[in-house]
């Protein structure tokens, strides 16, 4: 039975009159310990995607099930790194780490909990940075922690919510490799979403494009079949790996020539309709409201072509 | 270099000469003159004028408050202590007051930071009770405090109505600073933070010590300095109306009686304090910025 699934499950933000659907008739289902990468355009409902299944957010129609069970809420069973690491700048590491251990396992002693904390400082060595605060911290040492942090959790299936888009490239490929090493020694579920296409292939067994038509829906899975681990400077030349990426992108960008904004869109036009000056001296003109603009008259509709 | 320390310290020496100028010029000057009377008799009269003749000029505010600055913590009498003395009297009186306004208002602030319900609820009231004067709080205060009374071992009453009063107007014109800036603060605690709190599955106490207490602090203390701004400005009204030793008191007595320098002396020294307990706070609100 797959960890994750989600059925036909549809997500849409505003009210009724100008709703926007983000994901429609989202199909998904991940295995117990798969590592599987959802590469998509920013802005196309990845992180709406994440939410859904962290149970930070609901969906509108369909079901999102963990273990079986339909997702109600967050939970401990399932970690989030985010974006924007989202660490408390108040806590130094150990204790951003240890807000996470002791709401996870409260039952433990103080030295397990302290021992349980070193050794994941350690795993994304950081070990000589454990009593600093976040600011103190480059961005990449910040999502080390902020992998720690969901790494000591224990949870059964781990959600990374573009982890490293907000890093420069080689810090990013520093911290791939890392992860990538982690990984291979605890092989847990791993979902994990990103907009870079290179990231996705050096890490997933399996590739979910998520294509940008509105709303986003999810593509045909593409299966990774290198071997691990996979040094990223040989498998440039691989001809397997160049094919899958090749597979990849061009199913990315002829998604995104297809698509169609169908959004039509009220223009406010911000110009002034003459006045006539004849009248100026006129007590009615005095008294007149504010010169009248045209947006106040009359609304257009226009549709918009990218 | 040079040129910032003489502006730092010539140009405010500049301000503060002007200002003594212009007081000097609408203060009332004594003229002592020698005339004939209506008998022939050389009498001497003594006149005073001016722009306004009853302020005391510079000169003659520094003869007059001479004793209560040369020696500070004098206590002659009940209401006649050196000016520190009266000083520490107000103080202790307005952190009393703060005390009990920040014990309120921090929670309130967080109860309407939290909840939209209790927002929507509560919102009227505070606005129609915020902007109310202490001077009116106060008769109400006494109202409301009436029956208090609370005897010393020499049967003299150590804490009474007006007592209680005092404090409750401080408390209640003190709070609305730190109440606003609380619940706003609450209000902009980034959703992250509150998605790592949902994530991590943290208990309603851990979320608020440990999430969103300190991610609101920069915003509660901003509210308690102003609130301290507030409190200090009561003070001196809470005083005039009981009457009793403080800075406010000495002022108003001084009025009655007629010695007008040693207002200018009770205003400056409101003035000073105020500012020294403001950079206190900015003081301490700079060093909880960690966010």
């Amino acid at each position: 039975m797959a960890l994750i699934e989600l059925k036909n499950a549809s997500k849409g933000y505003g009210s009724n009159g100008s709703r926007n659907e983000v994901l429609h008739d989202v199909n998904l289902s991940v295995e117990e310990g798969e590592f599987v990468v959802i590469v998509g355009y920013s802005g196309s409902g990845k992180t709406t995607l994440v939410n859904l299944i962290a149970g930070l957010e609901k969906a509108d129609r369909g079901e999102v099930r963990f273990d079986g069970q339909p997702v109600k809420g967050p939970g401990p069973d399932r970690s989030l790194v985010f974006q924007n690491y989202s660490l408390l700048p108040w806590l130094t590491v150990t204790e951003n780490i240890a807000l996470a251990v002791d709401a996870v396992f409260p039952s433990w002693t103080k030295n397990e909990k302290s021992a349980h904390i070193e050794k994941y400082i350690a795993m994304v060595k950081l070990s000589h940075a454990a009593h600093k605060f976040p600011k103190e911290l480059s961005g990449g040492m910040r999502q080390r922690v902020s992998v720690a942090r969901a790494l000591s959790m224990d949870a059964r299936m781990l959600l990374l919510d573009e982890p490293l888009s907000a890093l420069d490239a080689l810090t990013r490929a520093t911290l791939q490799d890392d992860i990538s090493e982690i990984w291979q020694r605890q092989r847990k579920t791993v979902l994990w979403i990103t907009n870079d296409p290179d990231e996705a292939l050096l890490l997933a067994d399996r590739v979910i494009p998520l294509l940008p038509t509105a709303p986003a829906t999810l593509g045909e899975s593409i299966p990774v079949n290198l071997e691990r681990p996979r040094d990223r400077k040989a498998v440039n030349h691989d001809p397997r790996f160049k094919s899958l990426r090749n597979e990849l992108i061009n199913l990315l960008l002829d998604a995104k020539g297809k698509q169609r904004s169908t959004v039509s869109k009220k223009l406010l036009l911000p110009d002034i309709l003459p006045e006539d000056l004849n009248n100026a001296n006129n007590f009615r003109f005095l008294l007149r409201r504010t010169p009248r603009r045209r947006n106040e008259e009359k609304r257009e509709e226009i549709e918009l072509i990218p | 270099m040079s040129r910032f320390k003489l502006d730092g310290l010539l140009l405010p020496l500049i301000g503060v000469g002007v200002v003594l100028l212009l007081w000097q010029i609408i203060a009332g000057h004594v003229e002592t003159r020698k005339e004939k009377d209506a008998f022939g008799d050389t009498v001497t009269k003594t006149v005073k004028s001016g722009v306004s003749p009853d302020l005391p000029s510079p000169a003659e505010t520094w003869t007059a408050s001479k004793p209560y600055i040369v020696a500070p913590f004098a206590k002659r009498g009940e209401l006649d202590q050196g000016i520190l003395a009266f000083t520490m009297l107000s103080l202790s009186l307005v952190m009393q007051g703060y005390g009990i306004a920040l014990l309120i208002g921090t929670p309130l602030g967080f109860c309407l930071g939290l909840s939209k319900t209790f927002t929507k609820a509560m919102d009227p009231i505070i606005q129609v009770l915020r902007p109310v004067s202490p001077l009116a709080w106060f008769p109400l205060g006494l109202v409301l405090f009436s029956s208090v009374k609370i005897m010393d071992g020499g049967g003299k009453t150590a804490f009474g109505a007006s007592d209680a009063a005092a404090l409750f107007t401080i408390a209640i014109c003190a709070m609305w600073p730190t109440v606003m800036n609380t619940a706003v603060g609450v209000r902009a605690v980034p959703q992250d933070y509150r998605n790592v709190a949902k994530v991590l599955k943290l208990s309603r106490m851990k979320t608020l010590w440990k999430v969103l207490v300190p991610a609101t602090l920069p915003y509660m203390f901003t509210g308690f300095r102003l609130s301290l701004g507030i409190a200090w400005l009561v003070i001196v009204a809470v005083e005039m109306l009981t009457g009793r030793p403080g800075v406010g008191g000495f002022l108003w007595q001084e009025y009655n009686a007629g010695s007008y320098s040693r207002i200018i002396l009770c205003i400056l020294n409101i003035g000073v304090i105020g500012l020294v307990l403001d950079r206190l706070m900015s003081l301490v609100e700079s060093r909880f910025k960690t966010a």
